[in-house]
């Protein structure tokens, strides 16, 4: 039933896409492969991908990672889910949250009944008001999550940390795990003539390092995937114009917030990602409606706190291969598909790629099976989040830039339109069990962007009005009391992870 | 959304009413009783799937008036018989066969074992079925598990139609004549003997005829080249004996036969392909409406997706069609953006539950013709995506509105003798000794807790004391 051997497993670039695979292949496989990881020190890692998905600590867990040892070494910050400020119009602000609105059980969703009392001319608070997760983030407040049946377990978590320290911290446990590690530069990649399999790659110093499998983690090159093998890019750039960003730190002064800001700009938008010793920033922007001089000086001017740098320039594209695993090829990260950080999906999706390749792993004949369900599941996480990106800049009443225009009248994919108009007219939510954002992501992001419904589920009908009014406040009361005896995010942070360098 | 006209006397008809008016109480609902035909699966088999025991919680029915005082018995999954040639019989139940291990699937750690007991001997559920025994899941090892009923039928149908009525649920009197339209398309009103029967929306529960959908255009893909299956017989008779808690569904030549304990009555019969075998049999064409809502007429059970009653799933997928038209009840003009969801999700899972009778035939070892025909039919996509999955590694892939849980594939799959070409490479992380040891353990643990646990009829006996106190 097994092949024998273990297959050589060759993973070319570092970074956090890089040594994710790593030390998440050494673990989970550590008799079926020999990982040797090549990356270059001369090219330096993207490291936007600050902000993650609760998802995340899943795939820590897996690895056996201690959680606030991970975040004392990486500076990490908690995160309750993301404030988006200036999206619908100027002036709003939502939080979308990593939890449900209301106490998240019963038949109906909580969003029915609060829109049945909008709809009746009653006046009720904000939707957030009704999440706990949303009512922490606006109080700066952390704790773990309680129990799932209580009102302080309706919430999840991820992080806000420093790629640029994760990556290491992972080649450490890779390394341990017998990842065996080169320094280099890919000079050339050779194929089987036959075959048209990856055989062999050629670092700049001459070594030539044969292998079974291999893992582009190259980034936006995607030195195998995309130039060597040749796989088409699908681009995705006229629903998602940003191609752009110009990224800059500065000295955290301010408030650590336990989410991440992202904050609409006249060409796109900024993102803020506080961790314990500096606040990442950086405008997102589309280069066909702003400068790259005037995009600079749009975050130099917005930056809250000392700069540590000058605005740094990273240009992409919105899409994705065809296929990110041909051949014996398999791209993880930036070398199969860019989404903008605007969801913090980055690292989610080098997560769900080493998750599919270890559930999927191949024997050295590779069968089609593996490659075509790899593919398959890889496609429809990268679609189903290009949908909920477009959302947030379609669904807008913002006329004040020809970059707002462009995106509120865009055409846009069949799939999202209909999600748009079953929410419009019921407030339904296109029913699924897997993709990463479920129903109350999708309710975040309509509401905070005023697509309001027109009408709600009929069973949110049933409860006298008084009732509803009456057991609507107390929530609203519990919620707000129950966020309000938390303690502030920084001083949970203090006791539990505070970084190495803290004193 | 107002007024809705349920069309269907059985069971499909007065579950819909009574759903309908329960959880919906604003609409009015008016069940035209038409009485079911002969072919109306839904309503003429009495075992049912562990989703009506939801479906009577959502209605807030209590056990004493849902099952004891209807009459209705337990089932905790069937025993398939003979459908492997040279392999023993085996136990689908609804539920788990193992715990994980170290975040990994039981049935890798199973087929590792390749000296393991039978794979049904480690679902607690089969082992108390095989015993006769009846305990809903409790305690470890006794659980995990869910389970069904055997309905007495005009019981249950007579119990939903006076809780309908008691909710308010109005009962029309007339025979069905015809749906009329509108110029829009949109049914207006059913023509019945005593006059016209007007509403927003029409729920079609006619059985397989399809009396509304039907008249609205459009008809059912066919799925005969895949369930060939197209004639069946069902006859109870007074029970002889106590009831066992497994239905017997034994492979026959042409088909299948089938014996169901219920309290008071035994129901047989049997489901074959006329193509194959020339008997008298009610008969029946297996398909499905990809969209069995148009405007303002919604297919439910039968009327929507025929297929055989092979696992029961006739009435299961009735039950789950009426939980979604609650669940998504749109206004009075049906918005197409509505139902097309709506028939998404349904076309989804009846897509599915074909794909599980299919696995049954595709996987099966049998050398009379009929069984080589069905086990060389070509296969669905999804299907398809399925069994390569599953024959490389063991693996299942997930789908949306799948009826059927991973076990309960897992459990036809092995029952069938069908093994995967290796195993997930996880597992081979896992040190083999200790696990086996466990397995053991928990096979010898279930027994024992099923040796204990009491017979179905004394089961019984308990509940109607305690219930009718």
């Amino acid at each position: 039933m097994t092949d024998g051997h273990a297959q050589r497993v060759v993973i070319v670039g570092g970074g956090t896409s890089g040594w994710m695979a790593a030390a998440a292949l050494a673990r989970l496989l550590p008799r079926r492969c020999s990982i040797h990881l090549v990356e270059s020190e001369a090219i330096g890692i993207v490291g936007v991908g600050e902000a993650t998905l609760p998802h995340i600590r899943h795939f820590n867990e897996r690895l056996g990672i201690a959680e606030a040892d991970f975040m004392r070494w990486t500076r990490a910050t908690f995160k309750l889910g993301i404030e988006f400020r200036n999206w619908g119009r100027i002036g709003d602000s939502y939080v979308h949250p990593f939890g449900t609105f209301g106490r998240g059980q019963g038949d109906v969703d909580f969003h029915h009944y609060w829109t049945r009392a909008r709809l009746a001319g009653h006046d009720v608070p904000p939707l957030e008001q009704f999440s706990i997760a949303c009512m922490m983030a606006r109080l700066g407040k952390f704790t773990t999550p309680g129990d799932p049946q209580s009102l302080a377990g309706t919430f999840g978590y991820a992080y806000q940390f420093d790629a640029v320290l994760f990556a290491p911290y992972l080649r450490a446990l890779a390394e341990g795990l017998g990842v065996r590690r080169t320094e280099g530069r890919v000079v050339d990649v050779e194929l089987d003539g036959e075959r048209g399999d990856i055989r062999a790659i050629v670092l700049d110093g001459g070594l030539r390092i044969e292998g079974d499998l291999f893992v582009d983690c190259s980034g936006f090159r995607s030195l195998l995937l995309g130039e060597a093998l040749g796989e088409p890019f699908q681009d995705w750039s006229r629903w998602l114009p940003a191609d752009r960003a110009a990224a800059m730190p500065c000295r955290t002064r301010t408030d650590v917030t336990p989410y991440t800001s992202a904050i609409a700009m006249p060409a796109g938008w900024r993102w803020r990602i506080p961790l314990q010793h500096r606040t990442g920033n950086g405008y997102v922007y589309s280069s066909a409606f702003v400068s790259d001089d005037e995009a600079a000086s749009a975050i130099e001017a917005a930056v809250e706190g000392e700069p540590m740098a000058s605005p740094r320039l990273l240009r992409f594209r919105a899409g994705r291969r065809e296929r990110s695993w041909v051949r014996n090829c398999v791209a993880v990260g930036l070398a199969s598909g860019f989404l903008e950080p605007l969801e913090s999906t980055s690292i989610y999706l080098v997560q769900q790629a080493i998750t599919a390749l270890v559930e999927l792993w191949p024997e050295r004949d590779i069968a089609d099976a593996d490659r075509d369900e790899f593919n398959r599941i890889i496609d429809l996480e990268y679609d189903r989040i290009r949908d909920f990106l477009i959302l947030h800049y379609h669904a807008t009443e913002r006329d004040d830039s020809a970059f707002w225009n462009y995106v509120r009248t865009m055409p846009i994919p069949d799939s999202l339109a209909e999600k748009i108009e079953l929410f419009r007219r019921r407030g339904r939510i296109v029913k699924y069990r897997e993709g990463v954002f479920l129903d109350a992501s999708w309710v975040a992001v309509y509401l905070g962007q005023r697509v309001i419904p027109k009408g709600f589920d009929p069973r949110a009908d049933l409860p006298a009005s008084a009732d509803l009014l009456r057991s609507m406040k107390a929530l609203h009361q519990e919620v707000a009391e129950t966020a309000a005896a938390m303690p502030a995010h920084l001083d949970f942070i203090h006791r539990y992870c505070p970084m190495a360098e803290a004193a | 959304m107002r007024s809705v006209v349920v069309a269907g006397g059985g069971i499909t008809g007065w579950a819909a009413a009574a759903a309908l008016k329960r959880r919906l109480p604003m609409l009015e609902v008016t069940v035209l009783p038409i009485a079911p035909p002969a072919d109306a699966l839904a309503d003429r088999f009495p075992a049912t799937l562990p989703s009506i025991l939801a479906f009577h919680g959502d209605l807030g029915l209590s056990e004493a008036d849902a099952i004891v005082r209807t009459r209705a018995g337990f089932r905790l999954g069937s025993r398939f018989v003979g459908w492997g040639e040279g392999l023993p019989d085996y136990v689908h139940s609804y539920g788990t066969h193992g715990p994980a291990i170290e975040g990994t699937a039981f049935h890798q750690h199973w087929l590792r074992a390749r000296d393991a007991a039978p794979f049904d001997r480690h679902a607690p559920a089969a082992m108390l079925g095989r015993e006769g025994r009846f305990v809903p899941a409790g305690e470890a090892p006794i659980d995990g598990y869910e389970y069904g009923l055997v309905l007495d039928l005009p019981a249950q149908t007579a119990m939903l139609r006076a809780f309908a009525l008691h909710l308010g649920v109005r009962e029309a009197a007339g025979a069905f004549r015809t749906l009329t339209l509108e110029d829009s398309g949109f049914a207006r009103a059913i023509d019945t003997n005593a006059g016209p029967l007007a509403a927003d929306l029409f729920v079609d529960a006619t059985g397989p005829a399809a009396q509304l959908r039907s008249a609205m255009g459009g008809a059912r893909d066919d799925w005969r080249r895949w369930l060939s299956c197209d004639r069946f017989v069902i006859a109870a008779e007074a029970a002889a004996a106590p009831p066992g808690s497994l239905d017997t569904v034994e492979a026959q030549p042409t088909g299948w036969r089938f014996r169901i304990e219920g309290l008071n009555e035994t129901t047989t019969g049997a489901c074959w392909s006329s193509a194959h075998d020339a008997r008298e049999g009610i008969a029946f064409e297996a398909g499905s409406f990809a969209e069995p809502w148009l405007r303002n007429v919604v297919a439910i059970g039968d009327a929507a997706t025929v297929v055989e009653p092979l696992e029961w799933t006739n009435l299961h997928l009735a039950l789950s069609g009426i939980d979604r038209l609650v669940t998504m009840m749109p206004g009075r003009d049906c918005a197409p953006v509505e139902i097309a969801e709506f028939n998404r999700q349904a076309a989804a899972e009846a897509v599915r539950v074909r794909d599980f009778l299919m696995l049954h035939y595709v996987t099966a070892r049998r050398p009379e013709p009929f069984w080589r025909e069905m086990a060389a039919a070509e296969l669905p996509d999804t299907l398809a995506h399925t069994l390569t999955q599953f024959a490389e590694r063991g693996r299942l892939p997930f789908y949306e509105e799948e009826t059927f849980a991973r076990d309960s594939w897992l459990a036809v799959l092995f029952g069938q003798g069908v093994r995967p070409r290796r195993l997930d490479p996880l597992v081979e992380a896992i040190d083999p000794a200790p696990i086996a040891a466990g397995m053991a353990r928990h096979r010898d643990a279930i027994a024992a807790a099923a040796a204990r646990a009491p017979t179905h009829a004394a089961f019984l006996q308990a509940l109607h004391r305690q219930a009718l106190r």
